[in-house]
């Protein structure tokens, strides 16, 4: 079969599951407060979308993943340049930080709450605070990892402190720095759509909740299916950054 | 022996710890000179080119450039590194390698384009310019990193087995195109191998170096005509003669004896 | 050694000094006092009974989605065109977060275990069908061949050459995973759920009780890093060091 034979074939699974959805729902195999059939969370959606305020939560979701992933980002791959870079502060930093790791980001919320309140601000720090691990590891083991040869080349051709992160370590780093921002947005879609929930923000996860609270099913798979849309197309786009930028790295041979 | 010597190693000791590999080694290379090191595999052949590049600092002794003391690597000694893959820039093509000598000389960057053709012209990449080094083979590779070097516009090549992991042919056909280069740029050259042929081949002056710790064995020079042939010069009595000479010596001091 | 304790006790000491100085408050607290706040909460047993119902949760959501992430892993992996039929359905459910499930978990199974369970699972399936996938399907060509000189049976082949090939992948996803689903189960129970150690932090920062509040996070941390320790070590012990490497990549 031809890629494209495989690939109409391959939709047309995700077509028959979403037609089972609907059979199960139309002969109410699970009840329909559970189990919205596809024509009703078509609807809401709908409805959501052009009548109520799902648009809005939608860019609020967005923007509370983008506002503390880009904050996250910027500073983890600074910080990461810094102590990757330098072999004492690896020494003295790194522990702490392997042993801060396994912490789970959404537990640092009621601290963030009694700091911040249920503000905006509560919401970005611990989305920045969340996300910034995967990138900050990432980028301290790219800068770490950077080949001794190009160190040696670096200095025998006398290039600057600013020459040789411009144009030796960043570039050799971004592999790495990649993995981490990709890792970075999933954890700040994640503790948005928390921060969302918790502290009743604008946002999908709050919609989602008070439907649930309603029992509006419809209502909360429409969430979802944002939800997931927003993750698909967050990936895409890495994706797209990363075929860019790494084009170096899938060519081979020819 | 050339009476102005560019690179002077002056009784240099280099220890790692307390094993010394370099033990009061001295030798000087002339201006324009091509010397190819050769000795048994560990005899500190690459530390002593690691030294005399400014890469390592020696632990008694000093090697000169230019009658002033080494002590950090200079942009018009141009190193040659035999993991041509891993001195390469894999995120640049060709041009944008041969370009960072470039930067770092802080040529112009409307200037930069005509070099950079011309580098590659020089060693056959020229149609390869947008490619990046994962895209190449080995031999190419290896003449992406000299025409990097050459950007250097070097008074000094230091080359360390450039050639050495390069199947025979290609082998063949750089070791031609470097002889083309030193007659064009008159660069000295410091060239380390473990391939006596080869030695005799490309050199001026064959150094052998003996180990434990590393010191010099035996000097020949070697008085064959340029432009050399792959086929005739290797063919000399000459030739043969040095090979020979070579060979007893370093199969003398692989067993650890004087020759 | 040293080194890498200097950093955590300064800053200890620092927010000692920087929460002494700063007096009584109801969102910070000095590191002594939130030791003795953990102290007092594992005598009266109320930090064991949390972390008890945090660990089932994730435990039995870690089983349940870990097994059927290796199933599946295992079908997608050895079977190329269900693999490929299955594709664009996988990428359309993996990117949903986990936790946009839990309202929908919600209104199916109420507050308790199960909501806790099933999130836990949803999120370890993802890790496990992945790397399993990956793992089966990267086994050397040349053993396969090897299975296939020897007339191995289908599934003398998987139990014999394709299993151990893939298992210390397969060890890699499933410690990814255990890491996942601990987290996600604090986060479920900061979230919704009134139970655990996640409600525990939030109950304690309700009553404005930083000490408490901390003290718990500090315990999270503890059993979050034992955890991942425990599995590191197992990893090792089962597949030696290398494997370890190997894998991580
Ligand atoms: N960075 C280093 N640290 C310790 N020992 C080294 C180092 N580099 C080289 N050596 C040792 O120095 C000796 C000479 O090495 P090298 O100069 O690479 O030899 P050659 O190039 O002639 O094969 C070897 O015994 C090697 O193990
Ligand atoms: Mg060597």
């Amino acid at each position: 079969m031809s890629a494209l034979a495989w690939r109409a074939a391959s939709l047309a699974v995700v077509a028959a599951l979403i037609a089972l959805w609907g059979e199960i729902a139309a002969l109410k195999l699970i009840s329909p407060v559970f189990l919205p059939a596809p024509g009703r969370v078509w609807a809401a959606l709908q409805h959501g979308l052009l009548r109520a305020d799902l648009g809005e939560k939608l860019i609020g979701t967005v923007s509370h993943m983008l506002g503390g992933w880009a904050a996250a980002s910027i500073a983890g791959v600074a910080l990461g340049a810094l102590i990757g870079s330098s072999r004492t502060a690896r020494d003295y930093i790194a522990p702490t930080l392997e042993f801060l790791r396994p912490l789970p980001a959404s537990a640092v919320i009621p601290v963030a709450i009694a700091l911040f309140g249920l503000t905006p601000e509560m919401a970005l720090g611990v989305i920045a605070f969340g996300s910034i691990w995967p990138v900050l590891l990432a980028a301290i083991h790219g800068f770490a990892a950077i080949e001794p040869r190009l160190v040696e080349v670096e200095r025998v051709l006398g290039l600057t402190r600013w020459q040789r992160i411009a144009k030796i370590s960043l570039p050799s780093a971004t592999p790495d720095i990649l993995a981490g921002l990709r890792l970075g947005l999933t954890v700040s879609l994640i503790l948005a759509v928390v921060c969302e929930m918790i502290a009743g923000l604008d946002g999908l996860g709050q919609w989602v909740l008070l439907a649930a609270r309603a029992y509006k099913s419809a209502d909360i798979f429409a969430g979802v299916v944002l939800l997931g849309a927003i993750g698909v197309v967050a990936n895409a786009a890495i994706s797209v950054v990363e075929s860019r930028m790494l084009r170096w790295r899938s060519t081979s041979l020819s | 022996m050339t009476p102005a010597p560019l690179i002077a190693f002056r009784s240099v000791d280099l220890a790692f710890g307390d094993h010394l590999v370099l033990g009061k080694l001295s030798f000087e290379i002339g201006r324009g000179e091509i010397v190819c090191v050769v000795g048994p595999s560990g005899c500190g052949k690459t530390t002593a080119l690691r030294v005399a590049a400014g890469l390592i600092a020696p632990t008694r002794g000093e090697v000169a450039f230019a009658g002033a003391p080494v002590r950090a690597p200079r942009r018009d000694v141009a190193i040659v590194f035999q993991d041509y893959s891993k001195a390469l820039l894999p995120w640049r093509t060709a041009a944008g390698n041969v370009s960072l000598a470039l930067e770092a000389m802080g040529t112009p960057r409307g200037r930069r384009r005509e070099r950079i053709d011309a580098l590659l012209k020089r060693v056959g990449l020229f149609a390869f310019a947008d490619k990046y080094p994962s895209q190449m083979s080995g031999g190419m590779q290896q003449r992406l990193q000299i025409a990097r070097c050459l950007a250097q516009e070097p008074a000094a090549l230091m080359m360390d087995e450039p050639f050495g992991a390069l199947d025979a042919m290609t082998r063949q056909s750089l070791q031609d195109e470097m002889l083309e280069i030193a007659r064009a740029t008159k660069a000295t050259i410091f060239f380390v191998t473990h391939d006596l042929e080869e030695a005799i081949y490309l050199g001026d002056r064959v150094v052998g170096l003996m180990p434990h710790p590393g010191r010099i064995g035996i000097e020949l020079s070697v008085d064959l005509p340029r432009p050399r042939d792959q086929v005739t010069t290797r063919e000399s009595p000459e030739f043969l003669r040095l090979r020979h000479k070579l060979y007893d010596f370093i199969h003398a001091s692989e067993k650890g004896g004087r020759p | 050694m040293q080194r890498a304790l200097a950093l955590p006790a300064a800053l200890v000491a620092l927010a000692e000094i920087g929460a002494r100085a700063h007096g009584p408050s109801d969102s910070i607290a000095p590191p002594s006092a939130v030791v003795s706040a953990l102290l007092e909460a594992l005598a009266d047993g109320s930090l064991a009974g949390a972390t008890r119902d945090t660990l089932v949760s994730a435990f039995g959501g870690l089983a349940i989605g870990a097994g059927l992430g290796l199933a599946l892993g295992v079908m997608l992996g050895s079977l190329r065109p269900l693999d490929r039929l299955l594709e664009p359905t996988i990428e359309l459910m993996r990117p949903i977060p986990s936790v946009a499930v839990i309202p929908i978990a919600l209104v199916a199974l109420g507050f308790g275990y199960r909501l806790e369970i099933a999130i836990v699972a949803f999120a370890c399936v993802w890790p496990l069908l992945l790397l399993t996938r990956a793992a089966v399907r990267g086994v050397e060509p040349r053993l396969i061949e090897v299975a296939r000189a020897l007339r191995l049976s289908p599934l003398q082949r998987t139990a014999k050459i394709v299993a151990p090939a893939a298992l210390p992948r397969i060890f890699v996803a499933l410690r990814l995973a255990a890491g996942i689903s601990l987290v996600v189960a604090v986060t479920v129970e900061i979230a919704v759920n009134p139970q655990g150690l996640g409600y525990g932090v939030m109950t304690a920062g309700q009553a404005l009780r930083p000490d408490m509040m901390l003290a718990y996070v500090v315990w999270i941390g503890i059993v979050g890093f034992a955890f991942n320790a425990a599995l590191v070590l197992a990893q090792r012990r089962l597949f030696g060091k290398a494997a370890g490497v190997e894998a991580a990549r």
